[in-house]
């Protein structure tokens, strides 16, 4: 398990950081863009150019010679766009309060009183994996009525473990010699924990809230699956309807909302860290 | 204790149900984490040694992972139509960065002196990777493997939304009929089998890695 | 140019894309059959680089290179490789097989039957002083650092090739260690014979361990090919003699044998003669001291004119013990060692019976310094009148 790399440590390739050592020896073309870091600057033209086809599309539908169910699915004012404002705010309100209880949870975890139920909890948060968001969101749906607020709280329960894991494995990999200097100098555990510990977590701890970001979105598109609105209801209309023009623009719609919200988490990773890491 | 024993009535009651599901379940699972490793490990051997092809295979790999399931199975149905096709491809696409990137990264790890007495002795390319490279970043790629395993597992739950097969049958039948006698047992059963699946695969795999691992690389 | 050359390079040239300066420049260099020649120099000089062109690990980007006078620069690099037995500082153990598997990585690809690949390999344990019945199913990770050196050159010489390139090969061994794989590897050496080429930027590991060094400058040029001792008694120019440092002289002693020196006489009386047959001796001689030998002739104690007037006749516990005794095989720099310890400034040679051969003064090393360098000096002359 050591070398384990789950996608939910660095989960996107929106940038371009995530190639390894260069193998070329002198600087190419490929080295100055990794620097440079263009793959975080082009991703918003790739996600503008996503947005301008679907513009195209959307505008080529002929939809006032479509049937009267896909007219009324796809309109912009009544529909989509109400629709995509309730996604972001089920994913960004779930994110929120995941960061809330996940991070502290994390730091407790690895305190020194806790450090034994650590593995448990990554191993049982590595596992989790497999848990079906469809049926967590269900019987959250089931025990607290048909709503939006129970979808929220399946999201967050959902999303939890991804960032305490994060969070653990961030504090755990800062260096105990750092440590054991800090606490050599006379700082207390507490001046070790804010002063070395979390400013040298934080990059993974970022890396968590982004991932807990982008699966938000992604487990928002199940909301209307218990009366939670969002453009889940869209797409499934266009299954249910079997009209493609309505499914596509749902789908692509959803996409670029959760590949915007990739960027802006990739964009705060990168200006968030402390200068030095 | 109510709920419990409703719980294994139904399983009892619907016991060659539930086999079915798992089963369907497993087979979409198995298809997709057998291409997809076949997929991956291929492409991660091919692009391992050139950066720019490297990292543009990797961040294509890590959008399929940023695009919602829902949207993902949806995509496809225009191409493949509904059933397990869409939910098929989709699974795919996801199941490919983790061992992508662990097949990357345990090539990597190879040391240059193991891959320079290698080729000091006279293996060539081929018989450096077979013999050498591959083995050395088995378990890495196993790691892998078992990552796209647990997730294919959880979100081929939503399969049964694009007209596919699998334990999320269970818990659609369970949404449909909340509230009526032997909804809540059935959303249950979908939701802890698929787990309960998830886990057992992992266990399979996790032996799996180790049989096919050699004790001199073992810690 | 010597037709006994086992590996003869031809100007052979290395450039990399892009620069100017070549990494190697245009280096001619024959390697002698059975002999262990050290390319040695500065970091940066390019001596492995050098030393990776002959198994083409790097491709030179010009000149030629014969094994046995074949001309390899065009064969398949692969199958080059398999003749060629090849030791990096790194080891590079496979660490997912055994020992045994290991060693037998050539002769597997050079599909020799089981039976024959299992024996080799037993014998090779053997060979690198490892039994075989404790390591050979043992992994990588269970050697120590000297072990895994050890399995790492009996792998190199898995196919029994002529030819072995060692690149650092104790580089990263702890001091003591290195010493015992020198050792234990120039034993092998003298049963086995290869023709090999050696890497090293440590001058002392170079004289010990070359029959001849090369010393590189930049650009992998030649700045001096001989032997160690002539290279310690005559550096050719300013980069040598810095290169080799302080204390060649002394480093030089290492290279010749007692045997080589012609002793004089020496003031010497048995046990059984009188003092006063002592002091005639001493006094026709010029030394300030006197051996007593016993009956078979074995140097007994060291005794001063003073020691003599007053000695008794018996000699116990009169003058000093003659404690060390060296032999005809010993080096001057042996002697040199003992002579600073001894009271007398000299030190006795004998026999392997222990009967006194001669004694080694301070004037015998100079005059032995002093005709190596006038050996060394009229060498290079010679070369370049004949030039």
């Amino acid at each position: 398990m050591t070398d384990q790399i789950t996608h939910r440590e660095m989960p996107t390739g929106t940038e371009g950081s995530e190639a390894g050592p260069p193998v070329v020896p002198r600087e190419g073309f490929f080295a100055m863009w990794r620097r440079l870091q263009l793959g975080l600057w082009l991703a918003p033209l790739g996600i503008l150019a996503l947005v301008g086809v679907l513009y195209m599309y959307y505008q080529n539908l002929d939809l006032a010679n479509a049937v009267r169910q896909t007219r009324s699915a796809l309109q912009w004012e009544t529909k989509l766009w109400p629709q995509m404002l309730q996604h972001v705010q089920i994913a960004f309100v779930a994110t929120v309060v995941v960061v809330i209880v996940a991070v502290p949870l994390g730091i407790i975890l690895t305190r020194p009183a806790f450090r034994r139920v650590g593995p448990y909890v990554v191993a049982v948060a590595n596992s989790g994996q497999a848990l079906p968001a469809y049926g967590l969101l269900v019987l959250f749906g089931a025990a607290m009525g048909m709503n939006r607020t129970a979808a929220m709280w399946a999201f967050v329960v959902y999303a939890l473990l991804p960032v305490l894991r994060n969070t653990m494995v961030g504090l755990d990999q800062v260096d105990r010699s750092v440590i054991e200097a800090g606490r050599g100098m006379g700082m207390t555990r507490m001046l070790v924990l804010t002063r070395i510990e979390l400013p040298l977590a934080v990059p993974v701890i970022l890396a968590g809230v982004r991932v807990a970001m982008v699966l938000n979105i992604g487990m928002a598109t199940l909301a209307f699956l218990i009366g939670g609105g969002a453009l889940g209801v869209t797409i499934y209309s266009g299954i249910e309807l079997n009209q493609n023009s309505v499914l596509i623009v749902g789908a692509v719609l959803v996409a670029i909302v959760a590949l915007t919200f990739d960027w802006l988490g990739a964009v705060a990773e990168r200006y968030l860290r402390p200068r030095g890491i | 204790m109510d709920g419990f024993s409703s719980w294994f009535a139904y399983v009892g009651d619907h016991w060659s149900d539930v086999l079915t599901g798992t089963l369907e379940h497993a087979r979409i699972v198995a298809i997709v984490v057998v291409t997809a490793t076949v997929f991956s490990v291929i492409l991660g051997i091919l692009v391992e040694r050139h950066p720019a092809a490297r990292a543009a295979s990797l961040s294509i790999a890590g959008i399929f992972l940023t695009i919602p399931s829902l949207a993902m199975f949806a995509l496809f149905i225009p191409l493949v139509g509904i059933g397990n096709p869409p939910a098929e491809i989709a699974l795919f696409l996801y199941a490919i960065l983790p061992i992508l990137r662990n097949t990357v990264t345990g090539l990597d790890s190879v040391s240059p002196a193991v891959v320079e007495s290698a080729k000091g002795m006279g293996m060539g390319n081929t018989q450096q990777l077979l013999q050498i490279r591959l083995p050395l970043a088995w378990p890495i790629i196993m790691a892998g493997i078992r990552i796209s395993t647990l997730i294919t597992v959880g979100i081929a739950a939503i399969a049964v939304l694009v007209g596919g097969d699998g334990l999320g049958g269970f818990i659609q039948g369970g949404l449909t009929r909340l509230g009526l006698p032997n909804s809540y047992e059935s959303v249950w059963v979908g939701t802890i089998f698929t787990v309960a699946l998830g886990l057992v695969l992992d266990i399979l795999l996790s032996l799996a890695q180790r049989l096919t691992t050699s004790r001199g690389l073992r810690i | 140019m010597s037709s006994e050359a086992k590996i003869r390079l031809d100007r052979v040239e290395k450039k990399y894309h892009g620069t100017s300066v070549p990494a190697v420049e245009e280096l001619s260099l024959d390697v002698h059959e059975g002999e262990i020649l050290v390319l040695v120099g500065p970091s940066g000089c390019g001596k492995s680089t050098t030393l990776r062109l002959i198994n083409r690990m790097i491709e030179p980007t010009g000149g030629k290179i014969y094994l046995d006078d074949e001309d390899v620069t065009t064969v398949d690099p692969d199958k080059l490789r398999r003749r060629i037995g090849y030791v990096i500082q790194q080891i590079g153990l496979f660490p997912h097989q055994t020992i045994a598997q290991n060693i037998a990585t050539v002769p597997r690809m050079l599909k020799w039957d089981k039976a024959r690949i299992a024996a080799r390999a037993d014998e090779l344990l053997h060979l690198a002083g490892l039994d075989p019945e404790i390591y050979r199913d043992r992994y990588p990770k269970e050697l120590s650092g000297g072990q895994a050196q050890r399995v790492g050159v009996a792998r190199a010489l898995g196919a029994d090739p002529e030819i072995m390139l060692m690149d650092e090969p104790f580089g990263a061994i702890d001091p003591i260690t290195r010493e015992r794989l020198q050792n234990e590897f120039l034993r092998l050496q003298a049963e086995l014979k290869k023709t090999i080429v050696f890497v090293t930027h440590d001058i002392d590991e170079a004289i010990k361990m070359g029959d001849r060094i090369a010393i590189l400058g930049e650009r992998s040029v030649i700045r001096q090919l001989d032997t160690p001792e002539r290279i310690l008694a005559f550096p050719v120019d300013q980069f040598v003699d810095d290169f080799i440092g302080a204390g060649s002289t002394i480093k030089g002693l290492n290279f010749e044998q007692l045997s080589g020196l012609r002793l004089g006489g020496y003031p010497t009386i048995r046990s059984d003669q009188s003092p006063q047959a002592g002091l005639e001796a001493l006094n026709e001689s010029n030394k300030t001291w006197l051996l007593v030998v016993d009956e078979q002739n074995r140097p007994m104690r060291w005794m001063r004119e003073g020691d003599l007037q007053q000695s008794t006749g018996s000699y116990q516990d009169e003058g000093s013990e003659v404690r060390i005794r060296l032999n005809a095989e010993d080096t001057l720099f042996d002697s040199l060692e003992q002579m600073l310890q001894s009271e007398s400034g000299s030190c006795c040679v004998v026999d392997r019976h222990g009967a006194l051969t001669g004694v080694v003064e301070m004037a015998h090393l100079r005059r032995a310094i002093r005709r190596a360098q006038v050996e060394a000096r009229r060498h290079y002359e010679d070369l370049e009148d004949n030039a």
